[in-house]
């Protein structure tokens, strides 16, 4: 195929994409018909993703005050990770105190930073995110229990002045977290 | 080779990470009971299973990787860099006959593990 070809191809190509399908409402049909493939059948039913909606993130942060927020995406559908009820604490002494729980909306965010201005100190944070529930609730077909259930993300909070962003890229076999911006 | 192994890797510097420790736990009664201490080698991974296949139980198990001690001897790394907290890996074995390979990449700011072979 030369380049012309090729680039006459690319709206198709577009369209094929897991994104596309999932933006379109037909995902998870379409997956399902595929053999093998029905652990990768769409987003939450309870929240489903809006197309392009991991574009969603803030325009410009500077300006912005302390804050931590929180981006749950899921790589084992190309989504948000929309509805994963998330428990916040922070560790005193040899245990972790609850501050909060939350549960992300459709575009994997919460609707209010987890922590704003004086509400974040410094100190050792514990965010559980309930990885078994939230596989459960999108109809992936998985052992049980499965291999991540509840999962401690652990990360420090050193300087309480700066914004502080968590993204968490997770399937229910790894996920990977850091400090975003 | 069923049981559960290891292998810490310094993805900062693309190496193994060695002299990390790594402290082992299980599901026991609702508590976490602490079953073994062990340090990564040269290789970033530990001379013998974390678990042999012949001791594997199904069950609910946790690693904690005390990468902290480790990035603070890194040249270049102050510990204002260090985000991530020493990482707490929960997993839950369901089939003895598998081999559970979970290895921990890291850097000041970013942790992944998953379910490797």
């Amino acid at each position: 195929m030369n380049r012309q070809e090729w680039d006459r191809r690319e709206p198709d190509r577009h369209a094929l994409t897991r994104r596309g399908l999932v933006g379109a409402g037909i995902g998870g049909a379409a997956m399902a018909v595929a053999p093998g493939a029905l652990a990768q059948a769409g987003p939450p039913p309870a929240s489903p993703s809006q197309p392009g909606a991991l574009t969603t993130a803030p325009v410009v942060q500077a300006g912005l005050g302390p804050r931590l927020t929180l981006h749950a995406i899921d790589n084992f559908h190309g989504t948000p990770g929309a509805g994963m009820i998330c428990d916040l604490s922070i560790r005193e002494g040899d245990a972790y105190r609850p501050i909060k729980t939350v549960t992300t909306g459709a575009n994997g965010r919460t609707a209010e930073p987890l922590l704003l201005e004086d509400a974040l100190k410094a100190g050792h944070y514990e965010l559980l995110m309930h990885f078994e529930d939230y596989f459960a609730k999108t109809g992936a077909t998985l052992p049980s229990p499965n291999f991540l259930g509840l999962v401690p993300v652990r990360f420090v909070i050193r300087d309480a002045s700066q914004r502080y962003h968590l993204p968490v890229l997770f399937t229910p076999w790894g996920y990977s977290y850091y400090r975003g911006s | 080779m069923a049981g559960i192994t290891t292998h810490v890797l310094d993805a900062d510097r693309g190496r193994p990470a060695p002299g990390v420790r790594i402290e082992f736990s299980m599901m026991e009664g609702g508590a976490w009971r602490l079953v073994k201490s062990v340090v990564t080698n040269a290789d970033g991974r530990t001379d013998k299973p974390i678990l042999p296949g012949d001791e594997a139980r199904a069950g609910q198990y946790q690693l904690e990787f005390h990468i902290d001690a480790y990035l603070k001897t890194k040249p270049g790394v102050t510990e204002a860099d260090i985000f991530v907290d020493n990482p707490v890996v929960r997993f839950s074995v369901s089939d003895v006959k598998q081999h559970y390979h979970v290895p921990m990449l890291c850097t000041p700011g970013n942790c992944t593990t998953y379910r490797g072979s």
